[in-house]
């Protein structure tokens, strides 16, 4: 905490001396702890739903989802409010939309790459887009090794089929989740691997995400290539979420389980 | 051109201008060729070759299916064959009810072959998977055995229609001289009736077999392992790996065709010979 403090007060510094010289795109610098927003008095962000549990329309019309909850937090440590903006994809991992000055932030379950890399800075991960096992209530499968000469619901051309075929599991491909889940329903197989993410709600009907299985991917938030001080900001709420337990009821509640250790 | 000059006014002397029929014949012939010359050219012509070798017959991607391929053919015919056993057995006994002076039975049959003819092939698959082990609490172990049973149920109903059509074709008199040599009705039925309605309805069920071969591509919503792949699953999966474009498709494609031709050219074979048999 300390360390990252002392670090953050010369980078808001220079954030505030190139906001100062570089008034090209003009973005209004406000109240927010000295970080250019693009309009100021809120933080826009952009995102793309649906895609649950990360962004999705509720029933009032309204974006909500853990990437919302996450960046709600940023708002409200910079003292503005939250502004959804709602962009194809496309535009938000290419940076498009951060380059125009649509949004301040993309979050839209973006795995963070070096292709994207390259045109947006990425926060801290924020998340891990591992593959979760889900098994029946009372299984005793945990791991890998577990599942060995058991049958594996896997779902054709994903992570998880992949993962299974590398494992050398008896792994049956189905078409979709919810066949999966079916499957396992009555007995056709022993686990689902499927991304952590969509097992969510099947634990809200009685199953249980048994493991984890990291794959490597993460998520991160993204802003303009260059915002420095709007990134510090960002790191800093996502740090602040971890120490202080917010991190994990926002997951928990948008995820179905808690996020594994690390 | 040529409506032109036929739907000239007839006052100006006719018979001169008209064409004569074979001339109006080959013209007509000449007109068509020429369509169909057209067709092809523009064809050839907005077809991107380069791209069309690279993303369909794109031999790099052929060749990595090449280890699936066979047992991908073999477990395509070993479903259609165990379908068909399970459709051909079901049907008959439904065509047989269907004729039954059993009132009960007719209407049973009737219901059965409306359900089933009338239901998309696709949710009989799903539900015979998902929906019936829920049902019975207990699941079939034998994929084969599954999947015989989810597309033979299909294939029954229109089995049974095509079988009761064969049967009733059969002349009365075959019938009635069965049934005059002292045969029982039973008898009857199994000697003489059901072996000649087999062979009106050869052509049809051929039909049936080739359906049924297609249908085997519906199998992959059952969940299947990698000893279980069937011709489309590993086609649709060559899409998602190979860089091949739709090759994987194609290449699918050939299997199928490689199952259903020789399937009507022996049909052919058999049609002929029983139809030489019958003159003889």
């Amino acid at each position: 905490m300390r360390t990252s403090l002392r670090l953050a007060a010369p980078v808001l510094a220079g954030a505030l001396l190139l906001a100062g010289c570089s008034s090209t795109s003009t973005p209004s610098a406000s109240a927010s702890g000295g970080v250019a927003l693009v309009k100021s008095g809120t933080l826009t962000v952009c995102t793309n739903p649906p895609y649950q549990p990360f962004e999705y329309t509720d029933a009032a019309g309204k974006v909500v989802g853990l990437d919302m909850d996450l960046t709600n937090e940023v708002a409200k440590d910079l003292g503005v409010t939250l502004t959804t903006v709602v962009s194809p994809f496309e535009s938000i991992q290419s940076g498009v939309s951060l380059d125009t000055n649509t949004c301040d932030i993309v979050a839209s379950g973006i795995t963070i790459t070096p292709d994207r890399k390259a045109k947006i800075d990425f926060s801290d991960p924020y998340f891990n887009a591992d593959q979760g096992l889900l098994v029946k209530a009372g299984s005793t499968l945990k791991s890998a090794d577990d599942l060995k000469g058991k049958k594996v619901a896997v779902q054709q051309a994903t992570t998880g089929e992949t993962w299974a075929k590398d494992k050398g599991l008896d792994a049956v491909t189905f078409e979709d989740l919810g066949l999966q889940v079916k499957a396992l329903e009555t007995g056709q197989v022993d686990a689902v691997v499927n991304d952590i993410a969509v097992l969510g709600p099947f634990v809200k009907q009685g199953y249980l995400v048994s493991a984890n299985f990291s794959t490597g991917e993460q998520y991160g938030l993204g802003v303009k290539k260059g915002n420095t001080a709007l990134l510090a900001a960002v790191n800093k709420t996502l740090t602040r979420i971890h120490a202080d337990g917010t991190y994990t009821t926002i997951y928990t509640k948008n995820i179905g389980t808690a996020p594994t250790a690390g | 051109m040529t409506t032109t000059s036929t739907g000239a006014p007839p006052s100006e002397v006719p018979a001169r201008t008209r064409m004569s029929p074979r001339r109006r014949a080959r013209l007509s012939r000449g007109i068509q060729y020429a369509i169909l010359l057209l067709a092809l050219l523009a064809l050839v012509l907005a077809t991107d070759w380069s791209r069309v070798g690279t993303s369909f017959f794109n031999a790099g991607a052929a060749k990595d299916m090449l280890r699936t391929f066979p047992r991908a053919v073999g477990n395509t015919l070993t479903y259609t064959l165990a379908a068909f056993a399970v459709g051909l057995s079901l049907g008959t006994v439904l065509a047989l009810m269907k004729l039954s002076s059993v009132r009960p039975y007719r209407w049973l049959a009737t219901i059965y072959i409306e359900f089933f003819r009338g239901v998309p092939a696709l949710l009989v698959v799903i539900s015979f998977g998902f929906a019936v082990p829920v049902a019975l609490g207990r699941t079939i172990d034998s994929f084969i055995l599954k999947a015989a049973l989810a597309l033979g149920m299909v294939s029954a109903a229109y089995i049974a229609e095509t079988l009761r059509a064969g049967i009733q074709a059969v002349p009365r008199g075959q019938v009635e001289a069965a049934r005059s040599l002292g045969m029982s009705q039973a008898r009857t039925l199994a000697t003489v009736v059901i072996p000649q309605a087999f062979r009106i309805v050869l052509p049809p069920m051929t039909n049936e077999f080739i359906l049924l071969t297609k249908d085997t591509s519906l199998i992959f919503l059952l969940g299947l392992t990698a000893a279980q792949v069937d011709l489309t699953y590993i086609g649709r999966d060559a899409l998602n790996t190979a860089h091949g474009g739709l090759t994987g498709l194609f290449v699918a494609g050939g299997g199928y065709l490689l199952i259903t031709i020789p399937l009507g050219l022996l049909a052919r074979w058999l049609e002929n010979r029983t139809g030489k048999a019958r003159r003889s």
